[in-house]
């Protein structure tokens, strides 16, 4: 039975290139980067290296980059980081209700220990206004946390714009980029977010390894004490293989494939749309990260789609992998105005560069037999 | 008089620490054109005892060292 890997949301399969790199330099690349010997140089070189290459295709200064141990950690140091450093001047926050935990617990958390936060709404398509966020910003906001594609539905933010209205107001600005980074571009010929997060594993790269832009001039507080490392923003012998590997995987994405899977996702949403009844796309069919599609079948259990869809080897998933074990509807279908049977009969089938046609045709195959199956047992 | 130097790129390194400012500035350098020249800002101490070793290790070639404050300007060129 052919396998059909679609839950490229959750992670990527690394490249073959990407792992050569990163076994070659776990094997030689040993020395502490921030030891003098030889050893100690040759890492820190391959580690400047890579940080100049990530650091470049976002567009930031290599020294605005700061490693961390993935986008999970880049958010929290994003958030908790500019919160702690910057309490004294306010302590109000605004992020959006579409956010990934990773975004929303740290606003929860800094929400139980007397800050204030403000969730902005989404459209039905899962777009934040601008105007409804440049409104939400008082005299003590200090950070605005707005992602840059949102990992259910690949709704993409009007990142340019939202930086521009929380720059005006003198407030700091954060996006959560790990879902597009290489994928679509963020900033464009407009200034960058402040604070950036991104990660390896979206992007064929290796696990446990992300980064933070910071952008020269902001000042953060670290999440972790204990060393000098990293401009002293995150303490910690750095993960040097999976830091080397990230920057070859950011070497090998390349943006025509962007272009080509896009197609192959619209291919595929014309024949569910049109093969499947009932089928409904769950956000916009424009501004739309080229890897996601999300659709919503209903009258089905997304948990017994899903594990039809797994008997038939396509592997697809119900939401974002840090709440695909939950069991309430997904926060961000019910922003986005689904009803609780609309979203709990969705699947989300990401694509990557490794995906093509032939992967499709058999994907298509599946879940249409799946959906008939899943509403013949109900 | 010779005509002074002019820097096409320039590279802080102060407060930056040993080893990764040479690998910064080796990074750098390895982006410019052969025969561009690099303004680097390094901080006293080890800083200004290592790293132009390290570039010149490397076949870069300082043009130029002087007093910047409390650290150190040096021009470098870079290297084929």
């Amino acid at each position: 039975m052919r396998t059909v890997y679609l839950d490229n949301a959750a992670t990527t399969r690394p490249d073959p290139r990407v792992l050569d790199a990163v076994r070659a330099f776990a094997d030689e690349g040993y020395g502490n980067p921030a030891s003098t010997h030889a050893e100690g140089r040759a890492t820190a070189l391959a580690l400047e290296r890579a940080r100049a290459v990530v650091a470049a295709r976002l567009g930031a200064p290599a020294d605005e980059l700061v490693f961390t141990s993935g986008g999970t950690e880049a958010n929290n140091l994003a958030l908790f980081g500019v919160a702690w450093e910057h309490e004294a001047r306010g302590r109000h926050l605004v992020t959006s209700v579409l956010e990934h935990a990773s975004v929303l617990a740290p606003c929860a958390w800094l929400e139980r220990h007397g800050w204030s936060v403000t969730r902005v709404p989404v459209d039905g398509e899962g777009f934040v206004d601008p105007d409804d966020v440049a409104r939400s910003l008082r005299p003590d906001t200090v950070l605005v946390s707005i992602g840059h594609a949102n990992a259910e539905i690949g709704t993409l933010q009007p990142v340019d714009d939202l930086a521009a209205a929380c720059g005006a107001r003198g407030v700091l600005f954060h996006s959560d980029a790990c879902q597009s980074f290489t994928k679509a571009p963020l900033g464009g010929d407009r200034p960058l977010p402040d604070l950036v997060s991104l990660n390896a594993h979206k992007l064929h790269g290796p696990k446990g390894v992300g980064a933070l832009r910071v952008r020269s001039g902001v000042r953060l507080q670290p999440l972790l004490h204990g060393g000098e490392q990293e401009g002293a923003l995150r303490a910690g012998t750095p993960n040097t293989p999976g830091i080397v590997g990230f920057g070859k995987a950011v070497e090998l994405a390349d943006p025509i494939d962007n272009e080509r899977v896009a197609a192959l996702r619209d291919a595929l949403l014309e024949r569910i749309l049109a093969g499947i009844p009932g089928a409904l796309l769950n956000g916009p069919r424009q501004r739309r990260l080229c890897t996601n599609l999300n659709v919503s079948f209903p009258g089905c259990s997304g948990r017994a789609l899903l594990a039809e869809m797994d008997r038939r080897g396509v592997r697809v998933s119900r939401g974002s992998a840090c709440s695909s074990g939950s069991t309430r509807p997904s926060h961000v279908l019910t922003a986005i105005g689904r009803t609780p049977d609309q979203a709990d009969g969705s699947l989300r089938l990401t694509l990557s560069r490794f995906t093509d046609a032939a992967d499709l045709d058999a994907a298509f195959e599946a879940l249409q037999q799946s959906v008939i199956a899943v509403r013949r047992a109900s | 008089m010779s005509n002074p130097i002019v820097a096409d790129d320039r590279l802080d390194l102060r407060g930056v620490k040993c080893p990764a400012n040479s690998a910064r500035a080796l990074v750098r350098l390895e982006s410019l054109d052969a025969g561009a020249v690099l303004e680097i800002l390094l901080d006293d101490g080890e800083p200004i005892e290592s790293v132009p070793p390290a570039l010149a290790d490397e076949g870069h070639v300082q043009l130029d060292r002087r007093r910047d404050g409390a650290g150190w300007r040096l021009l470098v060129r870079a290297g084929g």
